[in-house]
């Protein structure tokens, strides 16, 4: 019981992680249908952000500090996004889908490089340590900073989620998903909107980033790239394009990922959480969420 | 009269495909003015060009006394051009009333318009306003030709374009779109009609262009292009 809890607990921080990350992926894919293979290098980036800001509050960071930090993240990342999509992915638009996947893919060594160049190739310890306070759940310890994170992600994805079905700006990314043409008709500034998607996006991932540092204590410049596949792997599993697929593909793969460690061992954690994409790409390759959109005539 | 629409010379490519070559044609204030031609002719390529989506590479478009020539699409659609496309294209999987919202964007700052305007768009399509929270992909084929009118209505256009209206449907459906279309004029907007169904679209407007592997061979008022022997048997008779 004990560990089933501890285990629970994990499986819905890393899937929060996921499912932040997923959305980007899954959102991007939805409106210019890349696989956008430099978004979990933002995540990366968030995590730097976070470091760089709160190492310039020096040592005694309050949790001011860390309110800082974590909009700064989250800001940076989200102009990062729309800085590259301006750049690397506009110019590409109507070129064959494999450039712009390349381009992508050489965005990402740029992003993991220049991190590289800038901070150095070692990990870097966290300037400020989650609090390990806590209480007792069913014989686990659940802590005050976990159920934050996960607070917090929830608190994201349902803005995220209202922002999408209900905001005139949100439909209209909609609408581009399904007929770039189409809706530039409406009137809808369609670039604006697939820049604002970079933004929405790409913060989400930085925020995330940021969070796993400071969970976790430490970071580096690869950081980004196994989790980018994990959290590609969740929004494949939730059925790319779908905001609510990416949620829930993160946290079932967080949830397959913690108890699969447990039972065959965590050297297999990321060979599982492959075979889970391969899987659902052979036997249900829309997802779980997702559908099978019909072409139109 | 007072001109809403003027084309000159307009010329346009796809590639090396040169489909439209100095087309030249104007719409006046409350007419409807009908486009006609043969299948691949350049109807639509008239109507895409003129809404922004394919780029005119020599020519002049004047909307209002304006140049729109190099204008990105939703600047013309903000400018009151609303072009309701080949095949309808409404977004299948939002809902009708979401298509509608959608088609209101440019008027997001008044929804005091948006308001007062579904409503007009539920009073001149009742079959919407029963249908509001399904998906649009659910439709059937007329009823999407009237959610894409609905939805180009709106934006509180100045100069409606519709390109084939009555494409797929059947004969007591085109009646009854052609009859809105009808009613839409009678309210004021001026409309730029491309048909295959030239007797329809004759009766139904004011003037009449012929175009022909990219250029218009005729134009006359539409009554007496009817009454033209070319048009009769190249378009009317069956
Ligand atoms: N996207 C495109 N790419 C290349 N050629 C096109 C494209 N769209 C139309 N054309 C060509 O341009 C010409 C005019 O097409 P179009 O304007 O669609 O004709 P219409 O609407 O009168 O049937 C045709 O020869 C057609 O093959
Ligand atoms: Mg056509």
């Amino acid at each position: 019981m004990e560990m089933f809890t501890q285990q629970m607990i994990n499986a819905l921080i890393i899937g929060s992680f996921y499912a932040l990350i997923a959305l980007g992926y899954s959102m991007v894919y939805g409106i210019i249908k890349l696989l956008n293979f430099a978004h979990g290098d933002l995540y990366m980036v968030g995590a730097f952000v976070g470091f760089a800001v709160l190492s310039l509050f020096g040592g005694g960071t309050g949790l001011l500090g860390v309110v800082v930090a974590f909009f700064a993240a989250l800001l940076f990342g989200g102009l990062l996004g729309i800085g590259i999509e301006r750049v690397a992915y506009r110019p590409l638009l109507s070129s064959p889908r494999l450039t712009i996947l390349i381009t992508a893919v050489g965005v990402s060594l740029v992003l993991e490089n220049g991190v590289m160049k800038s901070f150095g190739p070692s990990f870097k310890v966290y300037p400020v340590q989650l609090p390990t306070e806590g209480f007792q759940i069913f014989g686990a310890t659940l802590t005050y900073a976990q159920i934050l994170i996960i607070l917090l992600s929830v608190l994201l994805m349902t803005a995220l989620h209202l922002f999408v079905t209900r905001s005139l700006y949100g439909k209209a990314m909609r609408a581009i998903s399904i007929d770039h043409a189409a809706t530039s008709l409406m009137g809808i500034p369609v670039t604006r909107i697939i820049s604002l998607t970079f933004f929405i996006g790409s913060s989400l991932a930085a925020a995330s980033g940021m969070m796993a540092g400071m969970y976790y204590g430490q970071i580096s410049f690869m950081m980004g790239f196994i989790v980018g596949l994990k959290a590609f792997t969740a929004a494949v599993i939730g059925g790319i394009g779908s905001i609510p697929g990416a949620m829930l593909g993160g946290l079932v793969l967080g949830l397959l990922e913690s108890f699969g460690t447990v039972w065959l061992g965590s050297e297999w954690k990321d060979v599982f959480a492959f075979s889970i994409l391969i899987l659902i790409l052979v036997l249900k390759p829309t997802g779980l969420l997702g559908e099978n959109v019909t072409e139109r005539m | 009269m007072s001109q809403i629409l003027e084309l000159r010379d307009v010329d346009a490519f796809y590639g090396q495909v040169h489909a439209l070559r100095g087309v030249s044609l104007r719409v006046e204030e409350g007419e409807i003015a009908a486009l006609l031609g043969s299948n691949g002719a350049g109807k639509s390529t008239t109507l895409k060009t003129i809404s922004g989506l394919v780029r005119a590479k020599g020519g002049s478009i004047r909307f209002l006394g304006e140049e729109i020539t190099r204008l990105d699409p939703h600047r013309i659609v903000e400018l009151g051009i609303v072009h309701v496309p080949e095949g309808r294209r409404v977004f299948g999987a939002l809902t009708v009333l979401e298509n509608l919202e959608l088609g209101g964007f440019t008027k997001r700052k008044d929804p005091a318009f948006t308001k007062r305007t579904l409503e007009r768009v539920m009073h001149l399509f009742p079959r919407l306003n029963e249908r509001a929270k399904q998906r649009a992909g659910t439709l059937s084929g007329g009823e999407q030709q009237m959610l894409a009118m609905g939805r180009a209505l709106m934006s509180d256009p100045k100069l409606l374009m519709l390109d084939e209206p009555s494409m797929g449907l059947a004969p007591i459906i085109v009646k009854e779109i052609f009859k809105i279309v009808r009613q839409i004029n009678a309210e004021g907007i001026p409309v730029l009609l491309v048909e295959q169904n030239a007797k329809a679209a004759l009766k139904l407007a004011h003037q009449g262009y012929v175009l022909e592997t990219g250029q218009i061979t005729l134009q006359n008022r539409a009554d007496l292009l009817s009454q033209d022997e070319k048009i009769v048997k190249a378009y009317l008779a069956n």
